[in-house]
């Protein structure tokens, strides 16, 4: 491979290590947003008994 | 929902994008009696723009420590928490383009004898202990004060590290901009323009998701506390 061709990959692999890691954090909110939801949903029904 | 954090991350990504297409594509090359790898040196429009971020994640990272540690501010402790991951991307990006670009021109990826190398480093070691460091103590006053003391104290090594390559060149290339000496072509200024205010866009809507995630994860455990006491 030339040198071009592995900078090409060093600066690809390091895009996607970004990539991944932004979608780590995004995907870890809606989680939290989901299980926040539920355990809001399960509070007031408990109330509402 | 609030998505603000993430559009922002999502124009610093492409920004990034931009960036290394301008850097492959269009900046110009360097000289080949200059460099020992002119084709590697292209890599200059990642590692500096990352390293200009990391510093910013580091300087949030000292903002929200101190606040905490005198104000108990809870948006303290959350900056806190975003910038030293945003801290620990960066700083990794950092390091690793740099050691890319050390192995092809040096012929070896690291100096251990380099003071701005070994300081930068440390920072990101730094901000690794925060971010593993975190995840395995319980939430407390007491972790949080210890975290942010060195979230704080640490913070000594950023101007130690911007300095290091005027006061010590040993291995590391001194600066090139903002600077008598710099040299610079006005096209490569523009590429590394362009990384730079990507890699800050990304950041900022890093520290802003990760805020936002922290103030999630507390309203997860407070919820679950109050679950727990009412099934009692």
């Amino acid at each position: 491979m030339s040198g071009q061709t592995y900078l090409v990959a060093a600066y690809l692999g390091m895009i996607a290590a970004l990539g991944i890691w932004t979608w780590t954090v995004f995907a870890r909110s809606r989680t939290l947003e989901s299980k926040i939801k539920s355990l809001e949903n399960a509070l007031s029904n408990d109330e509402s008994e | 929902m609030n998505i603000r954090g993430e559009v922002v991350t999502m124009f610093g990504l492409a920004g990034l994008g931009l960036t290394f297409w301008l850097g492959m594509e269009w900046a110009p090359s360097v000289s080949i009696n200059a460099f020992k790898a002119p084709d590697a040196q292209r890599i200059f429009y990642w590692h500096v723009p990352s390293a200009w971020a990391a510093m910013l994640a580091f300087g949030l990272l000292f903002i929200g420590s101190t606040y905490w540690f005198f104000k108990r501010s809870e948006w303290a402790w959350r900056l806190h928490v975003a910038s030293s991951e945003a801290g620990l991307a960066t700083g990794l990006m950092c390091v690793w383009s740099g050691c890319i670009w050390g192995a092809a021109e040096w012929g070896v990826p690291w100096d251990w004898t380099d003071i701005r190398l070994n300081t930068f480093a440390m920072l990101t070691l730094l901000s690794l202990y925060l971010v593993l460091g975190r995840k395995s103590q319980p939430d407390g006053i007491e972790a949080r004060d210890t975290f942010s003391a060195f979230g704080m104290y640490g913070f000594v090594l950023v101007p130690i590290t911007y300095v290091a390559t005027r006061l010590w060149q040993i291995r590391h290339p001194g600066p090139v901009i903002a600077t008598s000496e710099g040299s610079l072509n006005s096209d490569m200024s523009i590429v590394l323009l362009i990384g730079a205010i990507s890699f800050t866009v990304l950041i900022i809507g890093h520290v802003m998701a990760g805020m936002r995630l922290t103030n999630l994860e507390l309203r997860l455990e407070d919820l679950q506390r109050q679950y727990e006491e009412r099934s009692e």
